[in-house]
């Protein structure tokens, strides 16, 4: 196979892989939905709910942002202020826990 | 080849891996980690709001979940559209890149529709950013949200404009990659905001 047609095999092969990641992503819709309807408690309904959203996050990170692909720095640039907003968040917690929660 | 010119042959290598990148395109990323900071510090805020001041879920039992659903459906479609105006654009494939275009930006503007009808059934039923602390977070995200959703489908027209007027194809796949990042995390918040307001 020539250099051109490996190329369109390949964006061929890409496109197929758009549409079941959309597919996935419309049944995690779904099952996040079920879930909330569903009688169960409701701290394992959130956690639950919020675990689908994550895995579709993931989803559309790694293949239609092409995260799976790329360069370190970019993975650098998309951690570091991810890490300092955890930070920011853990830190207020014992405030929260103090203040409010005692 | 000297053994002393070596190690500049592999530094210039690695140099070259990451010059690879395009410019614009970490310059999308880096934006994007500002936007990571300022939806994530409103959605921290949020949650720990909602421990500091008790529940928020009498408050939000009142939000229309199957509209922001429905709404959910219409940004993760628009994503699939996107990506495959992309792919379009890397086969060289004029016409359906326009048509995907066009449908991204067409979802985009159902979402604000839909969106603008939740807003006008609330204010409608009282439920105004001055109610309580729940509908300021509620009317504040998402309507940053919608600013980000507004900025997107004013890029996207502008690719379409482009695209009909037959700009060269690197310089467009370059930048509809460019502006799909930032469509597909818009669609990343609004992931994470729908379960946030709507479902807990």
């Amino acid at each position: 196979m020539n250099e051109a047609g490996g190329h369109l095999e390949s964006a061929r092969d890409d496109r197929t892989l758009y549409v079941i990641v959309w597919a996935i992503l419309v049944l995690l819709l779904v099952v996040g939905l079920t879930i909330f309807v569903l009688p169960i408690p409701r701290e394992a309904a959130v956690t639950l709910i919020f675990g689908v959203a994550a895995i579709k996050a993931a989803l559309v990170l790694r293949n239609y942002m092409h995260l799976k692909r790329e360069h370190l720095l970019i993975y650098a640039i998309v951690l570091i202020p991810t890490l300092f907003l955890l930070g920011f968040a853990i830190t207020l917690i014992p405030d929260i826990v103090f203040r409010h929660a005692m | 080849m000297s053994a002393g010119v070596e190690p500049a042959g592999v530094a210039i290598t690695e140099r070259d891996t990451i010059g690879k990148i395009p410019p614009g395109k970490i310059a999308v990323w880096w934006f994007l980690a500002s936007e990571i900071m300022v939806f994530g510090t409103l959605m921290g805020a949020y949650i720990l709001f909602s421990f500091a001041h008790g529940d928020f879920a009498a408050d939000g039992a009142h939000v229309k979940w199957r509209l922001g659903a429905f709404n959910t459906l219409v940004l993760v479609t628009s994503s699939l559209t996107m990506i495959m105006a992309l792919a379009s654009a890397r086969a060289r494939n004029l016409s359906r890149t326009r048509l995907f275009l066009l449908a991204t930006v067409l979802l985009g503007i159902t979402f604000l529709c839909v969106k603008g009808y939740e807003y006008t059934t609330e204010i409608d039923e009282g439920f105004t950013p001055s109610t309580s602390i729940f509908w300021s977070f509620y009317f504040g995200m998402t309507g940053l949200h919608g600013l980000h959703v507004i900025g997107g489908i004013v890029i996207n027209s502008i690719l379409l404009v482009a695209a009909l007027s037959r700009k060269p194809w690197d310089i467009l796949e370059r930048r509809i990659e460019c502006a799909g990042l930032y469509w597909h995390f818009v669609d990343v918040v609004w992931i994470f905001l729908f379960p946030l307001l709507y479902l807990t």
